[in-house]
């Protein structure tokens, strides 16, 4: 029976947007369309290069719409959180008045009745816009813009950057290799694979010795000491991304265990200053016992023996 | 051009949903094709993967994908985020510099770990089309409604496209949805993006695929029939949608000239995910009615994210060397709307 582990992965994106796109979403705060002139074409939405040769493009922008007409479309009858609207929409190629291309957007139409190539279409503004292709919320059937009555007014300064938050969630087979080392771990054991033709012993991600192309499985569990010998550290300035729960400089190390030729690497460290980590520290591993009473590696910590001074540690990064 | 031919492959079977991991699918099927070419790990110079982080659902997901192909002795590695296809592409072209005789190209895709229309988006241009959640069935829709406006192809044609590879695919061990179907009664299903209906998609699939290359007299000594590519060229149209006429596949036209595909195959394998891009690329490939299209099912069939494009490759070589084929040509695709494509011509040994 395969264990299955489910995840989010959050995407938070700011980007810069440069002068050409910056330009269009600064105008979308105005209630304007804006598309760049391409020879004799007017390309919405703006880009910054000529699509066909790669020629950097003039910075000539040309107004247009605010009205367009439909040219292909499709009908979200259960549309999803990333969606623009959260009720039956249809997505659709809109030719704007003045464009040579089309954009794609949302058409709030109703029902999918009233949707039909050719339709014209106006967009309804939100009444925040921020610089961003949502400032229209969708378009419309008929020719007028729908601006609402509190009007926020455009943007004081030219909009630079944008926000894009994606998430996404995943479902994931744990290999049968990562349920032994859990396993191992909520016992407060440490264990490693043992490739049967090579005997190297792997302690990370392998599902196979990756040197004799022999899968790996429970069968070849081998006990691992709980003392060893620091190989390699670095020391991580947190950067404040989402989910970053450190807030200041703190040390990784790798561990060669003792006896059994293996190393345990990216592993935290318990009492012991990031100014005192170097490769040659004695150290043993840390547990704690969470609430279930499952045992937990906390980290490793010195064991105040003398250091190791063996040249050979140094080509033990794993 | 150094000659280059195929000698070995394997597939993993293709699934709704797997249990395994996609190292342990890549392992599998690295070790079928290395069996089926008659060589070991140890004989592999270069090896190229083709898979992608998002569909993972995990960074630097190639890294651990490695250890498929082994190491040791230490070989060249590269890895593209991108179908299998292009892996086999780059390995081409690493073997024309004429120092290393065996390559293998690989791609693998686990499109069950998560919703793909939450993923696709992350490949969009992220101004314009990934802030509105433009997911690839939609965007697809989009072409299918330019082509049915134009009087290019009718929804008729399409469930024909959807009855006809699912009746071919029955034969196919690797298919996952096969079957004889009746086309007025896949004309009555409700749509899922109109004017698309479920038959009009390809299924969600996990699956790995592995080709091995040698060189010129490596090849000969390796294979009685080898499968030569005597044409291999890719081509890309702009990332907008609505800066290109929907209608028609001008990168794909461009990369068969460039791959000398004159339109004269047994068979063709194509990338065509939808089932109106099959009419299209047909079209664009200047195929008649005589080429024999998607006889594999194509990825209405099984479409392994990733690795169908190379999925393709293997059905057009095994047309050669298991049923006797003496020219077929297999195509991939990649971004919205068919944006970029690629053409490779097989011949056998006459």
């Amino acid at each position: 029976m395969t264990t299955f582990v489910e995840s989010t992965v959050r995407f938070p994106y700011k980007r810069s947007l440069g002068s050409v796109i910056g330009y269009f979403m600064t105008a979308l705060t105005d209630r304007r369309i804006v598309g760049i002139r391409n020879g004799d074409r007017v390309l919405v939405p703006p880009l910054e290069w000529d699509p066909a040769t790669a020629e950097q493009l003039n910075p000539d922008f040309v107004d247009v719409g605010p009205a367009g007409t439909v040219r292909s479309w499709t009908w979200v009858a259960a549309p999803s959180g990333q969606h623009p609207l959260d009720h039956p929409f249809a997505f659709a190629l809109i030719e704007l008045d003045g464009a040579s291309t089309t954009l794609l957007h949302a058409v709030d139409a109703g029902d999918i009745s009233a949707m039909e190539t050719g339709l014209r279409v106006a967009p309804r503004w939100r009444a925040q816009r921020v610089g961003h292709l949502t400032d229209i919320e969708a378009f419309v059937p008929g020719e007028e813009p729908v601006t609402p009555e509190d009007d926020a007014g455009p943007a004081a300064e030219p909009v630079t950057m944008m926000n894009y938050d994606a998430s996404i969630s995943y479902t994931t087979p744990v290999p049968e290799t990562q349920l032994v080392f859990g396993k191992a771990f909520a016992e407060g054991r440490l264990v490693g694979l043992e490739c049967p033709n090579c005997h190297r012993v792997y302690t990370g991600l392998q599902q196979a010795c990756p040197v004799c192309a022999i899968p790996l499985n429970g069968t070849h569990e081998v006990e691992l000491p709980q003392t060893g010998t620091l190989t390699t550290f670095t020391i991580i300035t947190p950067v404040q991304y989402p989910g970053q729960t450190e807030t200041e400089p703190f040390a990784r190390v790798h561990v060669l265990t003792d006896d059994i030729d293996a190393v345990l690497a990216y592993q935290p460290v318990v009492d012991f200053p990031n100014a005192d980590v170097h490769p040659g520290v004695r150290v043993k591993a840390v547990w704690t016992t969470d609430a279930d009473g499952k045992q937990e590696l906390a980290g490793w910590t010195p064991t105040g023996e003398p250091d190791v001074d063996d040249p050979s540690i140094v080509n033990r990064i794993f | 051009m150094e000659p280059v031919a195929i000698v070995g492959w394997a597939l993993t079977p293709m699934v709704r949903r797997t249990d395994k991991s996609e190292a342990r699918l890549l392992f599998d099927v690295v070790t079928g094709a290395t069996e089926d070419a008659g060589i070991t790990r140890a004989d592999v110079d270069f090896s190229c993967a083709g898979s992608c982080d998002y569909v993972a659902g995990q960074a630097f997901s190639f890294v651990q994908n490695i250890d498929a192909v082994g190491a040791w002795p230490p070989k060249r590695d590269s890895h593209v985020e991108m179908d299998g296809a292009w892996a086999l592409y780059e390995a081409w072209v690493r073997l024309q510099l004429g120092d290393l005789d065996v390559a293998i190209a690989m791609g693998s895709g686990r499109s069950s770990t998560a919703d793909p229309a939450t993923i696709y988006p992350m490949e969009m241009d992220p101004y314009y089309l990934a802030p509105l959640g433009a997911d690839a069935v939609s965007l697809a829709a989009l072409q299918a409604r330019v082509l049915l406006d134009a009087g290019l192809v009718t929804e008729r044609d399409m469930a024909g496209v959807a009855a006809r590879t699912r009746a071919d695919a029955v034969g196919n061990p690797y298919a996952q949805v096969s079957g004889e179907y009746d086309v007025d009664a896949l004309l009555k299903e409700d749509y899922v993006r109109a004017p698309l209906r479920k038959h009009d998609l390809s299924p969600i699939t996990d699956g790995a695929a592995a080709v091995i290359i040698a060189r010129g007299d490596k090849a000969r000594e390796l294979s009685d029939n080898p499968v030569w590519i005597t044409g291999f060229a890719h081509s890309a149209e702009p990332h907008q949608p609505g800066v290109r006429d929907l209608r028609a596949s001008t990168s794909t036209a461009r990369a068969a000239k460039a791959a000398g595909a004159d339109g004269h195959f047994d068979v063709a394998e194509l990338q065509a995910a939808f089932t109106h891009e099959e009419p299209l690329l047909t079209a664009a490939l200047g195929l008649g009615p005589d080429v024999a299209v998607n006889p594999s099912g194509g990825p209405l069939a099984a479409n392994p994210v990733m690795a169908t494009g190379l999925v393709r490759v293997i059905e057009a070589a095994r047309q050669i060397r298991d049923r006797g084929k003496q020219r077929t040509l297999a195509h991939a695709t990649s971004g919205p709307c068919l944006q970029q494509n690629l053409v490779c011509v097989l011949e056998g040994t006459k």
